[in-house]
């Protein structure tokens, strides 16, 4: 079940506004390789897991990934409060504008909108345990590219603690394809599905 | 991260690096320097203990086509609370920044949330540690003492700043819904 703590697990505190950036920092909120995608995608494939290490760290990172879904929607919604006239014609924002205004919407930066093809659960421990390391440097490069992209110290430093997440999240992931490998058939881990066969 | 790849689809060894019978001592066909030629002869030792269903890691005779990563050793170094929380770890061992990070912005002074938030982050971090290493017993004791010291916070920083959770009682009025929220300008001081 989930619970609600009335605080973010870390502080995002933006003194500029800027909707150019928002237009971009979007991705990592409804793109393909964001925290929506990447919280849905280990929520979503715990049920099939078979032992208890694999349950626990989907749904502790799950949810860890939902908390960072609440950053990038609040750094979003700093970057665009109070814009005037000029700011909502600015490039790259005036499309989403004219369409959610300033409200927080799970898109692309391309505005692709959110869409389940961008993750998988294939059923399958250790497809979906290798689906997570990649899901976690692709999600980590977004944060290098915005990195490149912005210059406000107050985003660069929240987008800084966001990255080096995924850094701990693919060790992880790692740790967990290697515990369940132990209970694996050592001569040939594609034997069966512990995921699906008895 | 070491992927291994299978025995059919690494290029076949070139006639100088692999002798006629399996378990032959490797003879290079050029003379090395005495280190690298006693890694080889090694190397060429351990390949022969292996079945040729085996690849190479640090350590011989691992599985083929599979994903690895090393686990982080037990009872790891580990950052302060605040710190951690600067840097997005508790563990130096994963602390691997992009050379595009400015300076971080973490206040300098020590409010009620900024604490309440480090602590809450080093549990956090040891948390999903213990989740792939249920049986370092320091680790366990840790994160429990972290714990208790969090509950503590918690009631100091709710008499100050208002509840953390829906159900947390704030006698007198539904304080729940005050102003600010998380994501709201003021709701980070």
């Amino acid at each position: 079940m989930f619970v609600y703590e009335k605080k973010l697990q870390y502080p995002v505190r933006i003194s500029n506004t800027n909707p150019k950036l928002a237009a971009l920092i979007i991705s990592q909120y409804g793109g393909p390789d964001g925290e929506l995608g990447a919280s849905l995608r280990y929520l979503s494939q715990r049920y099939s897991m078979p032992y208890p290490e694999l349950k626990g760290l989907l749904t502790d990172i799950g949810t860890e990934e939902l908390g960072h879904l609440e950053m990038i929607g609040t750094i979003v919604h700093q970057l665009t409060r109070n814009l005037n006239e000029d700011d909502i014609k600015t490039a790259g924002f005036d499309a989403y504008f004219v369409d959610h205004t300033a409200g927080v919407y799970p898109t692309a930066a391309s505005g692709f909108p959110w869409n389940a093809a961008s993750m998988a659960v294939k059923g399958d421990l250790i497809a979906d345990l290798t689906e997570d390391l990649a899901a976690e440097q692709k999600a980590r490069v977004t944060y290098d590219n915005i990195l490149r992209l912005s210059d406000d110290p107050d985003v660069n430093d929240v987008i800084k603690f966001l990255r080096a997440r995924e850094i701990v999240h693919f060790q992880r992931f790692g740790e967990g394809l290697r515990l369940a490998k132990e209970r694996m058939d050592e001569k040939n881990i594609y034997y069966i599905n512990p995921s699906f066969d008895a | 991260m070491y992927i291994e790849q299978t025995m059919a689809s690494r290029p076949p060894m070139a006639s100088s690096e692999v002798s006629a019978a399996p378990s032959a001592p490797f003879t290079p066909s050029t003379p090395a320097p005495a280190p690298a030629r006693m890694m080889r002869d090694m190397m060429a030792a351990n390949e022969s203990k292996c079945t040729g269903k085996n690849g190479r890691l640090p350590g011989s005779c691992a599985p083929m086509v599979f994903p690895y990563v090393p686990m982080q050793g037990q009872n790891p170094q580990r950052y302060d609370n605040r710190e951690a929380l600067q840097r997005g770890t508790l563990f130096p061992g994963l602390d691997l920044p992009f050379h595009r990070e400015l300076k971080t912005r973490f206040p300098a002074a020590n409010t009620h949330l900024s604490e309440l938030m480090a602590l809450d982050f080093a549990i956090d971090e040891l948390g999903l540690y213990l989740t792939t290493h249920r049986d370092d017993q320091e680790a366990l004791a840790l994160y429990w003492n972290y714990i208790r010291l969090g509950q503590e916070g918690r009631k100091k920083y709710e008499e100050m700043h208002g509840p953390l959770l829906q159900t947390d009682i704030t006698e007198g009025s539904f304080k729940w819904l005050d102003d600010p929220w998380p994501w709201d300008e003021g709701g980070n001081k």
